[in-house]
């Protein structure tokens, strides 16, 4: 074992490192892509398509809302690092729309969280809602600042 | 050992007909697309993809079970699609493996329906659809139907490999790739899309309903999306936005 470690060159260590961290890759990925259904028959809410984008300046978060309301968009700041997105839509949809017989259920409102991964300041996001898309900024807080000598 | 990706006929295919690939990619531009020209050309269920490397799923129309990744055809288009993410594992061999197929029937161009992801898309109302191409002769039929061509730059994805395993076996191949959202179903990208194609193969598809009904696409192809998701991360999709070295 010790003798074959030896023979390895520094090649096939990296290959074999870089092999490790593309697994690690993936099975964070599975973890993001979650094996739960995108909708919740006890609440009647459809869970969302959402995006975050961290900028230098601030995060924006994006929601797809297909039928929604525009004015039954809500978003509000949960903790520091946590919003929810709601809204109603103009019509319900049923498992029976998506030729689906074998579940019972019918849906009405949007409803997910988003987790924003830097300290932003919640009281200050600005809210856009164009063709359906929800787009959430908030200003990222400012760190320390050093000046260059 | 058996093959990695088999092609299972169940009708006669048409020889020199022009193949259409629309596999879920960005904004699911190509996958949308091609569902909706099936749906109004009335293409057939002609064959089926089979390989291990699929995850072990049917889908279910009418009760009766389906491969996800289906080939259809009439006497003169040839369109495939799928209704589950491909896994990246899986891209290589199947796409490999669909442009032999379509040598061997002498498709006499592949064409890929795809998206372009842009930051504001949300503020564009007309998105704009750009064309690539394996040869310069595909470039100028593109440049002829008033098509911008994508100079220089990255393609990821299952366009890049159709690009690239056509210009091997010098199948002529081009792709229309229209302004579309990353990770959000686009059918107004598929229906500026669509237009062009129909320019180009000289087919008539009026893409009204398409537009009609693209909420209700929105709010069902969330699922697919999400998975769809996931392998353009592994495939490094974003690539596309990086600038390339070359001088």
């Amino acid at each position: 074992m010790h003798r074959e470690r030896r023979k390895r060159s520094i090649f096939e260590i990296i290959s074999e490192y870089m092999e490790n961290l593309d697994a690690l890759a993936d099975e964070l990925i599975e973890s993001a892509v979650t094996e739960r259904p995108s909708w919740d028959i006890r609440s009647r809410c459809l869970e969302p398509l959402c995006n975050i984008f961290v900028t230098a300046d601030e995060v924006v978060v994006t929601a797809d809302l297909p039928y929604a309301q525009p004015e039954t968009v809500e978003v509000e700041a949960v903790g520091e690092n946590l919003i929810e997105i709601s809204a109603k839509m103009r019509r319900k949809v049923r498992f029976d729309d998506f030729g689906i017989t074998h579940r019972k259920g019918e849906f009405s409102s949007f409803r997910s969280r988003a987790r924003i991964p830097v300290p932003v300041k919640t009281e200050r996001m600005k809210i856009r809602f164009k063709r359906g898309i929800l787009e959430v900024h908030l200003p990222r807080k400012k760190g320390y600042r050093i000046k260059v000598e | 050992m058996s093959e990695a990706v088999r092609i299972v006929e169940k009708k006669r295919i048409p020889s020199r007909a022009i193949m259409l690939q629309g596999l879920p990619d960005v904004g699911l531009v190509g996958l949308i697309a091609t569902s909706y020209i099936i749906s109004e050309l009335d293409l057939d269920e002609v064959a089926y993809v089979d390989s291990d490397l699929l995850p072990p799923i049917v889908v279910l129309h009418q009760g009766l079970p389906h491969a996800p990744l289906r080939i259809y055809g009439n006497k003169d288009l040839i369109a495939a699609i799928s209704e589950v993410a491909v896994p990246v594992k899986a891209l290589h061999p199947v796409m490999r493996k669909l442009v032999d197929w379509a040598e061997s029937k002498g498709v006499r161009m592949m064409i890929s329906i795809g998206g372009l992801p842009v930051q504001n898309r949300q503020d564009i109302k007309e998105p704009k659809v750009f064309g690539a191409g394996s040869s310069k002769d595909s470039l100028e039929l593109l440049r002829e139907k008033g098509l911008e061509i994508l100079k220089e730059g990255f393609i990821v994805g299952p366009q890049a490999l159709i690009m690239r395993y056509c210009t091997e076996r010098k199948l002529t191949a081009i792709a229309l790739l229209a302004q579309s959202f990353f990770n959000y179903p686009d059918p107004e990208a598929s229906a500026v899309a669509i237009r062009k194609f129909a320019e180009i193969t000289d087919h008539k598809i009026d893409v009204s309903d398409l537009l009609e009904k693209g909420e209700e696409i929105r709010l069902r192809a969330r699922d697919i999306m999400r998975r769809t998701q996931g392998e353009l991360t592994r495939m490094k999709k974003s690539q596309e936005y990086d600038l390339p070295l070359y001088v």
